[in-house]
């Protein structure tokens, strides 16, 4: 008798066992909160679904920006946090320094099917640390865009009979496209005026088709760069003065005057696609189009950062290596699958995908794909990427520039002054 | 039965005991450990080597640092003065009511305080947002029919800010003061009523000196919370000129955690720890002194 019990209790005490060990958990941060994050959740769903029963990704969004890098900082040193976390490229010299990202071995990248040729050159590069070795895997590449209305611009004889805006390219010609607009009682432009992270996208832009570069030889803004910088923010703040556009619009309320009519065009993210795609799905949204920012100088160039997938490098509690190869076989999974990611709006960093015919047919994102070819990356320095120096200059210096509030040159040469002094 | 004078110390220590050694490991530790921390050049996390007083003569020589006390200390001023003085008023409106209606107006007083800081600030910036805030309808009456962006308008940031805090964190203070109040006994009031004595007089010569000490508490605690100030303008200034509005203990984690200086960080932390504390018993000494005229 005794027996059979002890055998029954052992035998359902395996069975527990091996039931709980059947399915393992990823835990998973990311910082994916705009329209695009939306994709994210199906796409997590879709491959929870797929892998049910052996690994489960416990995924959680935090908030965009200083909270979510702070947040990481703070986890990885008391040796917290999650397993995989997103990361901005633009970032990565800053987490390296920091100690945050654990390094990836070409092992274990190549075990889980990881090639560095599936990804371009440029893009596969910029999540390695001056070490040279890989601490993270690019998922997309992304960038600001310019959507419109075409019932607006076609008032206002802005659109081709392509459908596409006309007559935007030159930044004397944008300033009087503004100008018709505003004649017909419509705000010609709305972007987030009180953000930084908006500054910098459309500065570093606006400075990049002049052929400027924001930092040389641990100089920043050396030489003429600082009058290319002096322009590029005189434009920004032209637009404002004018009346084009709004000044200190918030965030969501830049996109909110795009969405309502109010605005014809809106520069943002191409994170905000499936925003306006979901919406006009719903047949809240008028007839809308993407392209690439304008060339206002000298040639196209547009801002683009990188979303990449790193495993954090947590203090005395590192992710093991059985977890850290189901993790590398998750981010392989996500870049066959960045098809769907596309949805969010970005280009897809993994070539296969990026090159493939239905990437080319797919609608916004084929309207203004051109940009990759012309995307300019964030300088590298530990001052820069988001929540970085960098960006707290653009707030502090480029926004009240663009909102009246400060001369151009000032702004500019403060922004200098600032980042140089921080260099130390 | 008799008690030893040395039962009573062991008894004595005894019961301290888990309060002291809590009160050592948490904060005695941690404040030396800080100290020598701040005498270091080591990042956010690790060792580092001894550097002596470098990182405070760089605090000396930061402007931003300067900036950060400024505006530590006018915040300071807009914000603890009038939140004693209203939480005052508001107490004395809200004792002279009774029964159901005195619950109903406190516990309205009292709502805000119960929501975190991230509700506090959606509520205001959605309330104030320039494009589609409904707090705008007001505003453009004093503007000029002109839309404004509060909290994007240096000049206004600061009482915006202050005005929030006050709004949020009243009920604290009015449920102090009520405590108080209910502590003077009605018979004084009936006497010098008897006596001809008007309401102002009344406050002047009766409430207020004897709900001077709840006064004292009410303000120390407030100035003491509001110098540590960071939740709020953090907040509000994510995505501007965060420079031009930064606070102390804003300043400390931009070197903490963003420029990755952690001896930076604890020497600014040293000097706000002594300012509080040097602030907090020069304010009690005088006004205890101003109360024992």
């Amino acid at each position: 008798m005794i027996r059979k019990v002890l055998f029954a209790t052992l035998a359902s005490m395996a069975l527990t066992i091996s039931a709980a060990r059947a399915e393992d958990t990823i835990v998973w941060w990311d910082f994916l909160s705009g329209g695009d994050g939306v994709r994210m959740k199906t796409m997590l769903d879709e491959f929870n679904k797929e892998h049910a029963g052996k690994v489960k990704i416990d995924a959680t969004t935090l908030e965009w920006g200083v909270p979510f890098y702070t947040k990481v900082q703070t986890a990885a040193a008391t040796g917290q946090g999650p397993d995989i976390m997103t990361y901005h490229e633009s970032r990565m010299p800053l987490g390296v320094s920091e100690g945050v990202v654990s390094p990836l071995t070409p092992e274990e990248l190549s075990a889980a099917g990881i090639k560095p040729s599936d990804f371009s050159p440029a893009n596969w590069k910029a999540a390695q640390g001056p070490d040279g070795k890989q601490y993270g895997v690019p998922l997309d590449i992304h960038s600001i865009i310019l959507y419109y209305n075409k019932d607006l611009l076609k008032k206002a004889g802005l659109l081709g009979d392509d459908g596409k805006p006309k007559g935007l390219d030159g930044a004397a010609n944008f300033d009087s496209a503004l100008a018709k607009l505003t004649a017909n009682g419509v705000v010609g432009l709305s972007t987030p005026t009180a953000d930084n992270a908006t500054m910098w996208r459309i500065f570093y832009t606006l400075l990049n088709q002049q052929d400027g570069q924001f930092l040389k030889d641990g100089k920043f803004l050396d030489g003429d760069n600082l009058d290319k910088a002096t322009t590029a923010i005189a434009e920004m703040q032209k637009w404002v003065k004018s009346g084009g556009t709004p000044a200190k619009t918030e965030y969501p309320a830049s996109i909110a005057l795009f969405t309502s009519g109010k605005a014809a065009m809106h520069i943002n993210g191409v994170w905000e696609v499936p925003t306006m795609v979901d919406l006009a799905k719903k047949g809240q949204l008028f007839d809308w189009g993407a392209i690439q920012i304008p060339t206002f100088y000298a040639h196209p160039a547009t801002w683009a950062d990188s979303h990449s997938f790193a495993i954090p490098n947590r203090q005395g509690n590192p992710v093991d290596p059985a977890k850290r190869k189901l993790v590398l076989d998750a981010i392989h999974w996500f870049n066959e699958h960045s098809l769907e990611w596309a949805g969010g709006g970005h280009v897809p960093a993994y070539l296969p995908v990026q090159e493939s015919a239905a990437f080319k047919a797919l609608k916004p994102n084929s309207d203004y794909a051109s940009l990759a070819k012309t995307a300019v990356f964030d300088p590298v320095s530990v001052l820069a990427g988001v929540a970085s120096p960098v960006y707290d200059a653009a707030g502090n210096y480029v926004m009240p520039a663009m909102n009246g509030e400060m001369a151009p040159a000032d702004a500019a040469k403060q922004m200098r002054d600032d980042l140089q002094g921080q260099a130390k | 039965m008799l008690r030893s004078k040395r039962t009573e110390i062991l008894a004595a220590s005894m019961l301290m005991a888990p309060f002291a050694v809590t009160y050592g490991v948490l904060f005695i530790y941690p404040t030396i450990k800080m100290a020598q921390l701040s005498m270091t050049n080591a990042p956010l996390i690790g060792p580092g080597k001894w550097v002596g007083f470098d990182n405070y003569f760089r605090l000396a020589s930061d402007r931003l640092f300067s900036v950060a006390i400024w505006n530590t200390l006018y915040f300071v001023i807009l914000s603890v003065i009038p939140s004693t003085l209203i939480g005052l008023l508001v107490a004395l409106g809200v004792n002279r009511l009774k029964g159901w209606l005195q619950s109903v107006v406190l516990a309205a007083f009292f709502l805000p305080y119960v929501l975190p800081v991230s509700v506090v600030f959606r509520i205001w910036q959605w309330m104030c947002d320039k494009d589609f805030g409904i707090a705008q309808h007001v505003i453009q009456l004093f503007n000029d029919g002109q839309r404004l962006s509060i909290f994007r308008t240096i000049p206004l940031f600061m009482p915006a800010v202050a005005v929030v805090t006050i709004w949020w964190l009243i009920g604290f203070n009015v449920l102090l003061f009520i405590a108080g109040l209910r502590n003077i006994s009605s018979e004084i009031y009936e006497a010098a009523q008897l006596d001809g004595a008007g309401r102002w007089t009344q406050f002047r010569r009766i409430t207020w000196p004897l709900i001077w000490p709840v006064t004292v508490l009410v303000f120390t605690i407030q100035m003491i919370l509001q110098l540590k100030i960071f939740d709020q303008v953090y907040l509000f200034s994510q995505g501007g000129r965060i420079d031009t509005t930064i606070v102390m203990v804003q300043y400390i984690l931009k070197q903490a955690f963003q420029m990755n200086k952690g001896g930076l960080a604890a020497a600014a932390s040293m000097v706000l720890f002594v300012l509080i504390a040097a602030l907090s018993v020069l304010q009690f000494q005088l006004l205890r002194a101003r109360g024992e005229r």
